[in-house]
């Protein structure tokens, strides 16, 4: 999966509020959510896209190995592609968003902080 | 107990699929905190024991591997009443298996119960737990079972005794099978717990907070880096530019991972929030090698290659990925705005958006409405979608709500009037509503921890929506906003009170703060609580403050550092009276602190009250007030200003020996005491003299601190410093006009009476002759103008008297010295002693107080004209016909004369004279001067010409060479003028006297060059 986010895009990038994947909008509107696409199908609708990405995120890492790195392992992040993700995602899911992906078997798990704070 | 559970609750609640026990932490959390000290709460315990029940078998050992929620249950097992749980088990298998559905529904439903009552007393929970199976699955022993129970709850291996009874006999071997019983359906239970696992998530999905791939779900304390995982290593990259770095890493990461040499790194990231973050310009990379790690960032541009990569301890690996959670922002809380034109200013959340990275926050505009607009360059609009030209921001507007007016002056075109609401606006395509303007920001851009909105910033979010004028400020929003503020603003001793929670409304004293938690020790009034040390977190707490309280206020506000009284409290709000000013200032309380001391304000201020500042080149002025932030200043011409102490350029030094002179001419020095002439005639002292201008203090005055400014020229000095005062009358020395017309041909007058230095009155011994202190003697310890200061001999006292009441008396014989403080004011030695020595000019000064007698010498000078001349016809018949008369004139002052004095012994004062006269007659040369005396008072008496005329035959020789010493004098003092007249009118008789006698200064001249004549 190619990955190459020219300068002019830095701006647009987004990242899942499910996944943490980032991406230029542009991006999720063409090709969706390369970890979630299944249930948030994102690709070619841009609404589900605002709705389910976020700009508001921080911390980017690049991961190459999910199935090795510890990086991802803590952010629950194997089993995705390598990619760019997000460390904080900041945003709310719409409700039925969560329900949908609560359906799939995936554990939505908000990436905004309030996760963690649980465990200090 | 119930802390050690909250920390585990959530681990363990990561690799469990029931969510439930986090709504009871919830709870908890709730329930707990403000009375973490008084009550012993194990609620908590309560929660998870009721609802692990149906689980936790004697078997628990079994579950180890098995599913969480068995797992959960193992939580219980250092609990104290595990061993009740053994009784419950065989309570269990006594009644027989049911179906775990029903039970679990029960359960739960019970613990909404529980939940809602609040916190029952422990033994009603244990009660209660019990009966949950009792009335599931034992109905019937209900009430027989119910209260002897409770006395063997603890006992625990041993059978209740009704147990016992109702057993049969051997029912303890029995046990076993039931047991037996209970674990295979333990075991059916467990394989149900996938299809359970199932039913709550989908009952409390949405609460879960579980891991999102499906797999496999750990703990995520589980998840700790081990030495088997890859280490990372820290990077330097440049500020700002972590995210490129990360992005090309990633774009390198895939060029080559097809490739013959794939990187082998595993992750890259940045934790970056921005500039001044500490996190800035750190790159973490997560590899096996160093080796790895440095192939990897190579030539990435922004990388710092110079700093060798750091390899991270492993326990502080998870710290690294540390999210913490923003604060959630509500409607009506204060943000800053991070960047932009707004930077820093105050923000109120007016509306969220629901993707929660979006807000509308309410700001007051900045706008200048086109004015500062360069008229030639190209209009902002006109350019290309929308986008605005950077312009460089000289100089932001300040904030001011939306006028419209304002805005139609110049910008009309760009203003709209948006349908719907009041005052709702489209100008440049923002929207103002009731002049704020309304603009969207993303939460990244917005400063939401540390807001500190002071009063004054908050007030202006208030005052617009009040229609009435009333403020309507937003406390409940303004106190989230506050609320979150570390602990430093209690300190121990802090009067404090509970404003939430069960204790709310108690007060005390604050007595230690550590993190966000204080302990207070309760007040005296307050039933049990009394004296008792609770501990209460921060945001249920605020200071306390009474009417009359000395507070200062500490921080967040333009007022710190003022120190007042407390006038009124409302809520948060404080007002207070300040000392400085005698001013009303609000504030809320967690800004104030009782105050010991009284200082003022402004105490940090590079400039102090009555410093001479200069402004510019060309103006100077001097402080009059000193204000936090700003100074008011009495400028040269008069003016009034206040300044920013950065407008003020430097401040002059005080010059102490500056010199200049007043209007008369006379020396003005600092602290002299000058009045302004002309105007308002004010008084001051002389503070500053600077240039042409005199900065002067009187305290009398109000305006200005009493300062005022005057020119040189038209203030005179009134009283210089210590000394005695200059004349505020016309200066008599050039109004003479007798020295005027004398010119030349006058001695040249005498310098008029000055004091140089200090009063030689100072220190002598002096007496005071009328006024009530009359007969007192006393030493002169000060004296000034005039009047001095005397220390009294007799009563140890020091009494202000006038001079003119002093005579000057010798302190060995106490004899009067005649003259004495005039002399002494004149700057002349004073008279060594009393008349003893005769026939010198001490003998005038005797005289002096008998000036008649010395008039009268004076007054006779023209008769002396008139007989030199001896023109006059009745002279001349006169002298004609007592020519003998004459001659025995002459005779008669050898010694007949005092028989004719004798004559005279009617006269009274006479008789004196005489004898007075006689005295000197003896003294020889000086018996010149007694025919004029004695002469003089028969003459009038007696109307004896020829007396007379012995009297001046004899005297002219001698008595006129010493005449003009005593002639100078007459000159100056008009003393002696108006005495001459008292003689003449007593020679009355002849006109010829009269008119000479009144001419003051003659007799001194007329003697000095007519003299030799008569002879």
């Amino acid at each position: 999966m190619s990955f190459f986010v020219p300068p002019s895009q830095h701006r647009s990038l987004r990242a899942c509020m499910v996944c943490s994947i980032v991406q230029p909008a542009s991006k999720f509107q063409t090709q969706g959510c390369p970890n979630c696409e299944d249930v948030l199908q994102l690709a070619g609708r841009s609404d589900s896209v605002l709705e389910c990405t976020s700009t508001v995120f921080e911390g980017m890492m690049t991961i190459t190995e999910p199935a090795k790195s510890w990086v991802a392992k803590w952010q629950r992040l194997d089993g995705y592609v390598p990619g760019v993700y997000a460390v904080k995602v900041v945003g709310i899911l719409p409700e039925d968003v969560i329900s949908d992906v609560e359906n799939a078997g995936i554990k939505y798990l908000p990436r905004d902080g309030t996760a963690t704070e649980d465990i200090q | 107990m119930a802390s050690i559970l909250d920390q585990d609750f959530p681990d363990e609640e990561e690799d469990d699929f029931n969510p439930a026990p986090e709504v009871a932490s919830d709870d908890e959390e709730l329930d707990e905190k403000p009375e973490t000290v008084i009550i012993d709460d194990d609620a908590p315990t309560r929660n998870e024991r009721s609802r692990s029940r149906p689980k936790d078998g004697d078997d628990e050992l079994k579950d180890e591997d098995k599913d969480a929620i068995v797992g959960f249950g193992r939580e219980e097992e250092g609990e104290p009443d595990a061993d009740a749980d053994g009784e419950d088990d065989e309570r269990l298998a006594e009644e027989g298996a049911e179906g775990a559905e029903e039970e679990d529904e029960e359960e739960e439903e019970d613990d909404e119960d529980d939940d809602i009552e609040g916190q029952p007393s422990r033994k009603r929970r244990k009660k209660h737990r019990r009966n949950q199976f009792i009335d599931v699955e034992a109905e019937v022993d209900e009430d027989e079972d119910e209260e002897p129970e409770e006395d063997d709850e603890l006992p625990g291996e041993e059978m209740h005794p009704d147990d016992l009874q109702e057993l049969p006999p051997g029912a303890d071997r029995d046990d076993r099978m039931h047991r037996e019983l209970d674990r295979q359906r333990e075991t059916r239970d467990q394989l149900d717990a996938e299809q359970e696992a199932a039913r709550l998530k989908e009952r409390y999905g949405r609460q879960s907070r579980i891991q999102g791939t499906g797999t496999a779900i750990v703990p995520q304390r589980l998840l700790l880096p081990t030495t088997d995982d890859p280490r990372i290593w820290r990077m330097r990259c440049k500020p700002g530019k972590e995210k490129e770095v990360i992005i090309s890493l990633q774009a390198r990461i895939h060029e080559r991972a097809s490739g013959r040499e794939p990187l082998r790194i595993f992750s890259a990231f940045e934790r970056s929030k921005g500039a001044g973050d500490p996190m800035a310009g750190m790159l973490y990379i997560e590899a096996r090698r160093v080796d790895d790690v440095v192939a990897a960032v190579e030539g990435i541009t922004g990388v710092f290659m110079s700093y060798k990569p750091l390899m991270i301890p492993l326990e502080e690996m998870p710290d690294l990925l540390k999210v913490t959670k923003d604060k959630q922002l509500a409607q009506g809380m204060y943000v800053r705005i991070k960047r932009g034109l707004y930077q820093s200013d105050l923000a109120q959340v007016d509306e969220l958006e629901d993707n929660g990275a979006d807000v509308v926050v309410r700001l007051v505009p900045r706008l200048d409405y086109g004015l500062n607009d360069d008229a030639n360059g190209p209009m902002e609009a006109a350019l290309p979608n929308g986008q605005k030209r950077k312009r460089p921001l000289t100089q932001r507007p300040p904030p001011r709500l939306f006028s419209e007016v304002e805005a139609r002056k110049k910008h009309s075109k760009y203003l709209q009037k948006a349908s719907g609401m009041g005052s709702h606006w489209t100008y440049q395509g923002k929207d103002y509503v009731d002049g704020f303007l309304l603009e969207n920001y993303k939460i990244n851009g917005l400063q939401t921890e540390d807001v500190n909105p002071t009063l004054e910033e908050v007030t202006r979010f208030a005052t617009s929506g009040g229609e009435d004028g009333t403020e309507n400020l937003d406390l409940a929003a303004l106190a989230a906003t506050l609320k979150t503020n570390s602990g430093n603003e209690f300190l121990p001793g802090d009067k404090v009170e509970v404003v939430r929670g069960e204790q709310k409304g108690v007060n005390g004293l604050s007595i230690e703060v550590y993190g966000d938690v204080v302990k207070i020790k309760v007040a005296p009034d307050h039933g049990d609580l009394s004296g008792n040390v609770i501990s209460i977190p921060i945001r249920d707490l605020r200071k306390l403050f009474k009417e009359g309280d000395h507070v200062k206020v500490i921080g967040g506000s333009k007022y710190t550092d003022e120190v007042g009284m407390v006038v009124r409290t409302r809520d948060d709000r404080v007002t207070l009276l300040t000392d400085a000013e005698q001013k009303e200032i609000t504030v809320f309380s967690k800004d104030l602190r009782e105050a010991t001391d009284s200082g003022g304000a402004a105490a940090d201020s590079k400039y102090d009250l009555s410093d001479l500042v200069q402004m510019d080149a060309s103006t100077v002025g001097i402080v009059v007030r000193v204000d936090r932030e700003s100074l008011r200043v009495l400028d040269q011409s008069g003016e009034n200003r206040i300044l920013l102490p950065s407008n003020i350029s430097n401040k002059i030094e005080k010059r102490r020996n500056a010199v200049a002179t007043d209007r008369d001419g006379n020396e003005m020095k600092n602290d002299d005491t000058v009045k302004e002439v002309g105007g308002e005639q004010k008084t001051g002292r002389v503070l500053h003299l600077h240039r042409n201008f005199v900065f002067c203090q009187n305290r009398e005055r109000s305006e200005n601190s009493g300062v005022w400014v005057g020119r040189h020229s038209s203030v005179l000095v009134v009283n210089a410093k210590g000394g005695k005062p200059q004349s505020t009358g016309p200066d008599l020395t050039k109004m003479n006009p007798a020295l005027k017309q004398n010119g030349g041909r006058a001695p040249s007058p005498m310098p008029p009476p000055q004091s140089k230095g200090r009063d030689r009155l100072i220190g002598k011994t002096v007496k005071i002759k009328t006024g009530p202190m009359k007969g007192f003697i006393g030493i002169v310890k000060d004296a000034s103008g005039e009047e001095a200061k005397v220390e009294l001999h007799a009563k140890n006292k020091i009494v202000p008297v006038k001079k003119d009441m002093l005579v000057l008396i010798d302190p060995k014989d106490g004899k009067v010295i005649q003259g004495g403080i005039q002399s002494l004011s004149m700057g002349r030695a004073p008279p060594p002693g009393g008349m003893a020595v005769p026939g010198r000019t001490p003998g005038y000064a005797g005289m002096g107080g008998r000036t008649p007698a010395y008039a009268a010498a004076g007054g006779r000078t023209p008769a002396y004209a008139a007989a030199g001349g001896g023109r006059t016809p009745a002279w001349k018949q006169d002298a004609g016909a007592r020519t003998p008369g004459y001659g025995g004139g002459q005779t008669a002052y050898g010694g007949g004369g005092q028989t004719a004095y004798g004559g005279s012994t009617s006269y009274g004062g006479g008789t004196s004279y005489g004898g007075g006269g006689s005295v000197w007659g003896g003294g020889g040369g000086q018996s010149t001067w007694n025919p004029n005396n004695g002469g003089r008072t028969p003459a009038p008496s007696g109307s004896k010409t020829p007396a007379y005329h012995g009297g001046l035959e004899a005297p002219t020789p001698g008595g006129y060479a010493s005449a003009p010493t005593p002639g100078g004098m007459d000159a100056t003092t008009p003393g002696y003028a108006q005495s001459a007249p008292t003689p003449g009118q007593n020679y009355g008789k002849t006109p010829a006297y009269q008119t000479p006698g009144y001419a003051p200064e003659t007799p001194g001249q007329w003697d000095a060059d007519d003299g030799p004549k008569y002879d």
